[in-house]
């Protein structure tokens, strides 16, 4: 003898069909509703992101955004060998030291056995980050050795940091001899 | 020149890594989240050993399973969450799915998951629910109705008709739990650049590594659960689960061992780095923790308990210890694999080091927040469906 029941014996089955097709029809619907109207404009992105990027505030600069203020750099900077390093990889984010084309707050510089370390992140010669044709390289303390210095020097001693080779030049300049391979 | 020579490079040189490799960026909330999810997919497995593959000594712990496996993926995203921030923009991954990007795709992969997991527990659940709604009055009535998707049927052909149902979605769920872990593994092996992880074994190991540790947590949940509430416990089914332990845990560490060893066989170019990085900052972890400690050990132990009819009352102590020892070994493992593959440099020179704090956003404490909170969740669904046969209101079933 079957007990009486209320429901269907599929009733349920039938029910969680709909919940599905109900919730499946709401994600059509909510993308609809939600969906930015840019999207897809370009590519698989919102189109007006572009725009919203555009007007992210730049932390960095160049240099000649440094060169306006900075005019006794730029006189060496420029015309050095290391024109082509960004004032910003050894200093910092130009948005951390101007706001508006004012001074806001001190620029990060680099003092004593830093300024060692700084140099040899793009110049060790064991790292060798780069050909030897765009950035030389040394070995440390035979670089200092070759040189016949004590071992303890640091490398703005000889190298001025924003012209490395200005006082090299002159020394060999001053001695009346001809640099190896001068680029002039 | 020799290297000493060098010297003072040298010292430069050691840890040196570029500066875009110096910050570990997944770190704790990303060991956490494919090893919630392997719970997620190792306790269904448990489940369907009985549903689809009728191991029948399986049978205390087949619905009990479901229900871990539930608490655990309803925190699954959580690790996630909390790692991306802005939890608000999570939808806009199912509103613009991608089909070109495989972390994308998680949404609808879980979703999927989760809604089979859902029915199939719905549906094993019914007459518990049908029962228990009969006697509960209020909002917990309500609750019932709803889970019992508002159907008082539970005649003979009813239930035949979800048994059928039930049998359909625990063999869908196979593949989907296959397919959703093996996914996560993917995520890591499909990363080419990172010498660690570039492996098409990935997958296939995390998927192991996911059904070992499900087992290792339904022993020590069914152990501690029936301990706590003065149940006894079916000792053929704690057998029965040490076996399967066993069987996958070997197929899972023969193969994160193969894995090693073809690195080491093949030598090519980025094993001078992976051997740096497996005898350096990974020493610890991996080959004492993981391997020698919490590898080696279970594996004996297992061994002898699957081959040996061990004593009750010795059993019954090993096989949780043993397994909380598995759960250790797939955490170090989730640990090895996601932040080991960020200590080396990609540029394969140097290797930094990574010590999580406690109170970061991604911290240990967040970290265990995120563990806990499955338990709290297990414990609150325990208040509404029975995890064991023997509980009130079960045996309607
Ligand atoms: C190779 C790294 C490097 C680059 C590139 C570089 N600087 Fe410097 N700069 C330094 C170091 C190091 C010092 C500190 C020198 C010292 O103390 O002897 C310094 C000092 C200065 C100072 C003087 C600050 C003080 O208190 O002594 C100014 C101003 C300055 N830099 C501006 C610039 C600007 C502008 C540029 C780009 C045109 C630039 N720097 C590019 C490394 C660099
Ligand atoms: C709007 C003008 C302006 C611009 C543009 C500017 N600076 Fe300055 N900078 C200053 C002033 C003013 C000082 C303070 C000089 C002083 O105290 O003698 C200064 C000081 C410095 C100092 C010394 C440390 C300090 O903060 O006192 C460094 C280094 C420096 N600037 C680097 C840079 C670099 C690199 C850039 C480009 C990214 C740059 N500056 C762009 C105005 C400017
Ligand atoms: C961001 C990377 C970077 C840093 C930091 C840096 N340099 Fe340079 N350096 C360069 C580049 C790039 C050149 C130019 C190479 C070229 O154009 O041939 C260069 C050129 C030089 C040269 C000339 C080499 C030659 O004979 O052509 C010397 C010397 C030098 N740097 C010294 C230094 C010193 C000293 C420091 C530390 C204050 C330093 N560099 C920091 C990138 C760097
Ligand atoms: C005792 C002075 C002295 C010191 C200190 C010194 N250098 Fe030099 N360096 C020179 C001279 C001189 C040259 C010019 C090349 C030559 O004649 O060998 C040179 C050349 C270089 C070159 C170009 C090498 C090439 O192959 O052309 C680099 C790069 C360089 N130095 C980096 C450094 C760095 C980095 C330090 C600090 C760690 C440093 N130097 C310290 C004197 C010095």
């Amino acid at each position: 003898m079957e007990k009486k029941y209320k429901s269907a014996y599929y009733s349920h089955v039938v029910k969680i069909a709909l919940i599905l097709i109900i919730a499946g029809g709401l994600g059509v619907w909510a993308r609809g509703l939600f969906l930015p109207d840019t999207m897809g404009q370009y590519g698989h992105y919102r189109g007006s992101d572009l725009e919203d990027q555009r007007n992210v505030e730049l932390r960095n600069h160049t240099n000649e955004s440094c060169y306006e203020c900075h005019r006794p750099i730029r006189l060496i900077h420029k015309a050095g060998v290391h024109k082509t390093v960004s004032c910003e990889v050894c200093h910092g984010p130009y948005a951390d030291h101007i706001k508006d084309d004012k001074y806001v707050a001190k620029m990060p510089v680099k003092r004593d056995m830093e300024i060692k370390a700084l140099c040899l992140r793009c110049h060790n010669k064991i790292i060798r980050a780069r050909p030897e044709e765009s950035i030389k390289v040394v070995a440390m303390p035979q670089h200092l050795e070759e040189k016949k210095v004590d071992v303890g020097h640091n490398c703005n001693q000889c190298h001025m940091v924003h012209d490395p080779l200005l006082w090299v030049k002159a020394a060999y300049e001053m001695m009346g001899m001809e640099m190896k391979g001068d680029k002039k | 020149m020799s290297v000493a020579a060098h010297g003072e490079t040298i010292a430069a040189v050691s840890n040196y890594i570029f500066p875009n490799d110096f910050h570990v960026h997944w770190s704790l909330m990303i060991v956490l989240y494919p090893y919630i999810t392997g719970l997620v997919a190792g306790a269904f497995i448990v489940s369907s050993l009985y549903h689809v593959f009728h191991i029948k000594s399986l049978k205390p712990v087949a619905r009990f399973s479901l229900l871990f496996a539930l608490a655990f993926l309803i925190c699954a995203t959580w690790p996630l969450l909390n790692h991306l921030g802005h939890p608000e923009r999570a939808m806009s991954m199912m509103l613009t799915p991608n089909p070109t990007s495989a972390m994308a795709g998680f949404g609808y992969i879980y979703s999927a998951y989760f809604i089979v997991l859902l029915l199939e527990i719905i549906f094993i659940f019914r007459p518990v629910s049908v029962a228990l709604g009969q006697k509960a009055t209020g909002g917990l009535k309500t609750l019932y109705s709803v889970l019992a998707i508002g159907s008082d049927n539970v005649s003979a052909k009813a239930l035949k008709l979800d048994h059928k149902i039930i049998g359909f979605l625990a063999a869908i769920g196979i593949p989907m739990a296959c397919f959703l872990h093996g996914y996560v593994g993917f995520i890591f092996g499909g990363i080419k650049a990172n010498p660690l992880w570039a492996t098409p074994l990935m997958p296939l190991i995390f998927l192991l590594s996911a059904c070992v540790s499900g087992i290792a947590g339904i022993i020590v949940a069914y152990i501690l659960l029936r301990k706590l509430s003065g149940k006894d416990i079916d000792v053929d089914c704690v057998q029965t689960l040490i076996k399967f332990l066993w069987g996958f845990f070997i197929l899972d560490f023969t193969f994160e061992m193969l894995e090693l060893f073809s690195h080491f066989y093949m030598a090519n170019h980025h094993w001078h780095t992976l051997e740096a990085l497996y005898s350096g900052p990974l020493y610890n972890t991996f080959w004492v923790a993981q391997v020698g400690i919490f590898s080696v050990i279970p594996f004996v132990f297992l061994m002898f308990m699957s081959l040996i009819r061990f004593k009750d009352g010795l059993l019954l102590f090993f096989a949780p210890v043993i397994s909380v020892m598995i759960l250790i070994q797939v955490l170090l493992m989730r640990w090895n694999v996601v932040v080991g593959g960020q200590l080396m440099s990609k540029s394969e020179r140097g290797a930094t080091t990574f010590h999580p704090m406690w109170l970061e956003k991604e911290g240990i404490l967040p970290a265990i927040i995120i563990m806990v909170a499955p338990v709290v969740i297990l414990w609150l669904i325990g208040k509404v469906l029975p995890f064991w046969m023997d509980d009130k209101g079960a045996e309607a079933a």
